[in-house]
């Protein structure tokens, strides 16, 4: 068995928010109070009780219009950084594909996870009260009762499809050969941070829908456990790394964020 | 798809039309004032200013008679385009011949002479009458009424007509932005005949599809929740025209067309309900039967409140202070009723109204009575969709606390108003009394009700199989023909099948659930034949003649035992002419359709002197008769609601489901950069909008997703405003209602809620 994954085709997302609401009922999240947003996104980011979220983008190209609906959630790295990031190894890249905070008890709450994650807002919440992080775990338990993750059952139009990373790696390259006019020609989660097991099409360059096209392509932990996992002073090392690259990634988002 | 946000408001549904595209490449083409979901789904978005669907449709029918691009031998064949009409027939500045000073039309010349010209050439002829007709709806007209961008308008032209050739299929749908204008009948007209002359109706992926609003509103129409018709669409007696049985049976039964059976239909519909009561000597209790005589569609029923007519109201899942339109003049109606009893999942703002913002409880009189229901999950029955199918749920939980099943409450409600009327009797207790009504002594057995309307025998009480066996003698007994087959087997009823197989590859799936009549998927399928019997398509056989006897895909809506030639020209079995009418007779406002502006309108009659519609029921002199003039300096923007996928309806359930209202918390008004920018507004400032009727403060989300359309010479600005919010439950906000029009459509009385003008001020 290869690891699993869901392809998401966001030019067949109409944005109803199904897998939004079916992510908050499988998961027992309480609802959160929200106020009026423009772009009527809600909430306007991810938080501990919201870890997918569809986003929605209006892009202006000159006297035309688009609108797109994108659900975001953790990306499910195949070489996670924030397992690698965390101390006490509460987290676990399971066989099947899906990235798990499986031993909350065992969290110290040092949150290197979270400055960690190269998606920013994409991953990993931090609840402050309790100290505890929550992300999707791609329905974890659903996974191994043979169930598809709740977003994905409850999706009506196809836009998430949940397979084997390998074969939905292939049909997105078969639906872009087989469109080419309409779709970019890039496979989001690909290559990203060395590959993600959640994999993204879309018709609009992902740049404009909020999609962070400039991290590396390498494995993030390759990339540091290289210089890192020889130094003697680790734990003093890696979190101030982890932190320089918190620091670094942020700014880059805020940046970007204006355009937005 | 016009007037219709499936992706918004009907996802599963668009989850088929997902399928079509990806599987038979089908390019989808959004008409809708405004960049809707769907719209961003469109392969052809194409904007068009609120209420001129008439104007922009019949620019199409114009491009493909007049470029040749209809399907001549299906107009020929299924419709009336042959028909000659009487040669006194005219339409003249937006008028059919026959106006009358009381606002009505006389209907005498809009008849068939008899005679018909195949050839399609006579001047009087059906045809001829519709193509001068529509001449004058060419691209630049139609561009400029509606404001659709004229290479885009031709565009959708091109693209929609190129389903005229045989070979290709289109498929139409619409919803309440089509129907609910002063001319919604003959905007769905418009889309209909749209369809007869580009061959289109009868086939496997055609039709006029309504997207409905409800989930079940198919099925409460089918079983005669309507102010005008009893179930199966046999028409409410009136006093004046239908005093007695026998001018019921003579005025409404038609000499030609399935409607003959009536008499059957109707006869036993009167047996499930009057039994042993109903007999051959007393008309089989007609004189039972509650006949009209007036108007009680919904606005008028608010107007009667005022009068004191109406003095007590059930509203029975139905929210009417957040859903019906004028809803402020609406709870100035209600304050007058003695009692109102709601029926509904939570305290809504209609059980509330009393106590609305504004409203002083202490000069309200009304008695209120809350009785909790049980939700869809919470009480089994059937529900039909829009496609017809009659599907069985079951149960899934017992309903929390006091809440109760509608059937309960119904069975309960039935039998404490009988046992009143045996004790202390009454003016005319005879309907009542005699009623029959034998669903189970303490508890309403829900598969009684489902028996009694599929119907069955009166001797043996064994269910009928279908309509087909149903008698005007009394020996059966049928609470809706059109579900007759539906529960014919208590042990197996066909609405509880759900086995998805497909083996024609045509998506008939005739053993999922039951498809009203006689479980047809596809209406008019006659129509999916040429005459002689060949399929227009081999890819869509949904029936084929072999030489010898008729290969079926689907069951025939036509009569099999015969040869094609036979039933070539009885396509349109409901009809007494047998053929699809290209030009009515019997709709009310035109035999065919001519654009009106709305009601209220922000600009004058492009096409004629006709401002509106000459029919539209304005209601003159009630609370209700509130417009502004068209191009009204006051009142500069054109306003249209709609709805959001979060919420349903008036919100009365979903603003109460905290996930929900996570996602949609605020009620809100849309409007274009363009304004905004003309207002000095920013998203998330407060406004107050305005109409005629009435004002309320929402925040402003400035989008790009609206935008100002060129009427005219001029750019008009819109105001989209979504109706889900009222002043019960966890999220609270503006009635969207409150600033809509009551002028209603002649024919159906629907309220022009989707096009009327509205002012914005910044707070
Ligand atoms: S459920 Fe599917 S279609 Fe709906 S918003 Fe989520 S991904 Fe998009």
């Amino acid at each position: 068995m290869g690891q699993y994954g869901v392809l998401v085709d966001i030019t067949k997302c109409i944005g109803c928010r199904g897998c939004q609401v079916a992510c908050k009922n499988w998961n027992d999240l309480p609802a959160t109070k929200t106020t009026f947003t423009a772009s009527r996104t809600n909430p306007p980011q991810m938080n501990f009780n919201n870890v997918t979220l569809v986003n929605f983008h209006t892009i202006e190209k000159g006297d035309k219009v688009q609108w797109r609906a994108v659900k975001m959630q953790c990306f499910h790295c195949l070489e996670p950084i924030c397992f690698e990031a965390c101390f006490v190894h509460a987290y676990k890249k399971t066989p099947e594909g899906a990235v798990v905070y499986f031993n909350p008890e065992i969290c110290t709450g040092c949150r290197y996870c979270q400055l960690a994650c190269p998606f920013l807002n994409i991953q990993l919440k931090w609840d402050e009260v309790f100290s505890r992080v929550r992300k999707c775990d791609m329905c974890y338990d659903r996974l191994v009762r043979g169930l598809k993750p709740a977003c994905v059952a409850t999706c009506p139009t196809g836009a998430l499809k949940f397979g084997e990373r390998d074969a939905l790696l292939k049909e997105a390259r078969e639906r872009i050969a087989k469109n080419p006019d309409k779709y970019v020609d890039h496979i989001f989660g690909e290559k990203e941070v060395g590959g993600t097991s959640w994999l993204y099409i879309s018709d609009v360059p992902f740049e404009e829908l909020g999609f962070r096209t400039d991290v590396m392509h390498e494995s993030i932990p390759k990339y540091t456990w290289k210089y890192i996992s020889k130094a003697p002073i680790l734990a003093v090392g890696l979190p101030i790394l982890f932190a320089a690259f918190y620091v670094y990634t942020k700014r880059r988002a805020e940046n970007e964020d204006g355009g937005h | 798809m016009i007037g219709a946000n499936p992706a918004s408001n009907h996802p599963i549904a668009f989850r088929w039309i997902t399928k079509g595209r990806e599987q038979k490449g089908s390019k989808l083409i959004v008409a809708d004032p405004w960049f809707t979901q769907s719209a961003a789904m469109a392969d052809l978005y194409v904007p068009l200013r609120p209420g001129t669907d008439t104007a922009f449709l019949n620019g199409i029918m114009n491009y493909a008679i007049q470029n040749n691009l209809f399907h001549r031998e299906y107009v020929v064949a299924y419709t009336n385009a042959s028909y000659i009409v009487h040669p006194d027939f005219k339409i003249e500045d937006g008028l059919f011949s026959g106006f009358l000073e009381s606002g009505k039309y006389d209907t005498s010349t809009w008849q068939y002479t008899g005679e018909k010209d195949p050839t399609l050439q006579h001047p009087n002829c059906v045809f001829q009458i519709l193509k001068r007709h529509l001449s004058r709806y060419d691209i630049k007209t139609v561009s400029e009424i509606t404001g659709a961008p004229a290479d885009v308008y031709e565009e959708v032209c091109k693209l929609y007509c190129s389903t005229g050739k045989p070979d290709r299929v289109g498929n139409a749908i619409y919803c309440m932005g089509l129907t609910q204008h002063t001319h919604g009948t003959q905007n769905v007209r418009a889309l209909a005949m749209l369809q007869l002359l580009l061959g289109n109706v009868g086939l496997p992926g055609g039709g006029v599809n309504a997207e409905r609003g409800e989930s079940n509103v198919q099925g409460a129409c089918d079983i005669g929740v309507l102010f005008h018709v009893l179930p199966g669409y046999n028409p409410v007696p009136s006093a004046k025209a239908h005093p007695t049985w026998a001018a019921y049976r003579e005025k409404t039964t038609p000499s030609t067309g399935y409607w003959v059976n009536r008499p059957k239909f109707l006869v036993s519909m009167l047996k499930a309900w009057y039994g042993e009561h109903a007999t051959g000597e007393n008309d089989f209790c007609y004189d039972f039967l509650p006949k009209t005589a007036a108007d009680h569609s919904h606005v008028s029923t608010f107007q009667d409140m005022t009068k004191g007519v109406v003095k007590g109201m059930f509203a029975w899942g139905q929210n009417p202070v957040v859903g019906g339109p004028s809803a402020v003049q609406a709870r100035e109606a209600m304050k007058n009723l003695e009692w109102l009893v709601c029926v509904d999942l939570f305290e809504t703002e209609t059980a509330a109204f009393w106590k609305a913002p504004g409203a002083d409880p202490a000069k309200i009189a009304t008695e209120v009575f809350l009785l909790p229901a049980a939700c869809s999950y919470e009480k089994e029955g059937s529900i039909t969709n829009s496609g017809r199918w009659i599907q069985w749920r079951w149960q899934a939980v017992e309903p929390p606390g006091e809440a109760r099943s509608d059937l309960w409450i119904a069975d309960r409600l039935f039998k404490a108003i009988r046992k009143e009327y045996q004790e202390n009797g009454g003016v005319f207790p005879d309907p009542i009394l005699k009623m029959k009504w034998d669903y189970g002594e303490a508890e309403c057995d829900v598969v009684k009700v489902a028996l009694e309307i599929n119907g069955y025998e009166v001797a043996t009480g064994a269910p009928v199989q279908s309509f087909t066996k149903l008698a005007d003698d009394g020996s059966t007994a049928c609470g809706d023909w059109l579900y007759s087959g539906y529960y014919n087997d208590v042990h197996n009823p066909p609405c509880k099948r759900r086995d998805n197989v497909d083996p024609s590859g045509l998506a008939c799936f005739h053993r999922w659930a039951f498809s009203w009549p006689a479980n047809r998927r596809i209406l008019y399928n006659r129509c999916s034949v040429d005459p002689s019997g060949r399929p227009w398509h081999p890819e869509r056989a949904l029936f084929r003649w072999n030489g010898t006897g008729w290969v079926k895909n689907d069951v025939p809506d036509f009569n099999a035992k015969l040869p094609p030639v036979e039933t070539a020209d009885k396509a349109f079995i409901m009809l007494p002419e047998g053929q699809a009418r290209l030009f009515a007779p019997g709709v009310k406002d035109g035999p065919v359709p001519e654009h009106y502006e709305p009601v209220e309108s922000p600009v004058g009659n492009r096409m004629s002197g006709q401002q509106h519609n000459p029919l539209a029921v304005l209601w003159k002199g009630s609370i209700f008769d509130k417009y502004a003039p068209a191009e009204s300096a006051d009142f500069p923007y054109v306003a249209t609601t709609f709805r959001l996928p979060e919420h349903y309806q008036t919100g009365g359930v979903t603003r109460n489901q905290p996930y929900l209202v996570e996602l949609a918390p605020e009620m809100f008004v849309m409007i274009s950069k363009t304004l905004a920018e003309k207002l000095g507004l920013k998203s998330g400032d407060w406004v107050r909008v305005a109409t005629a009727r009435s004002e309320f403060k929402a925040k402003v989300a400035v989008s790009s997703l609206v935008r100002p359309l060129t009427v005219q010479g001029r750019k008009i600005e819109m105001v989209c405003i979504p109706w889900h919010w009222g002043f019960q439950g966890l999220a609270t906000g503006a009635i969207g209602n409150d600033l809509t029009p009551a002028a209603g459509d002649p024919n159906t009385r629907i309220p022009e809620y989707k096009a009327f003008l509205c002012n914005v001020h910044k707070v």
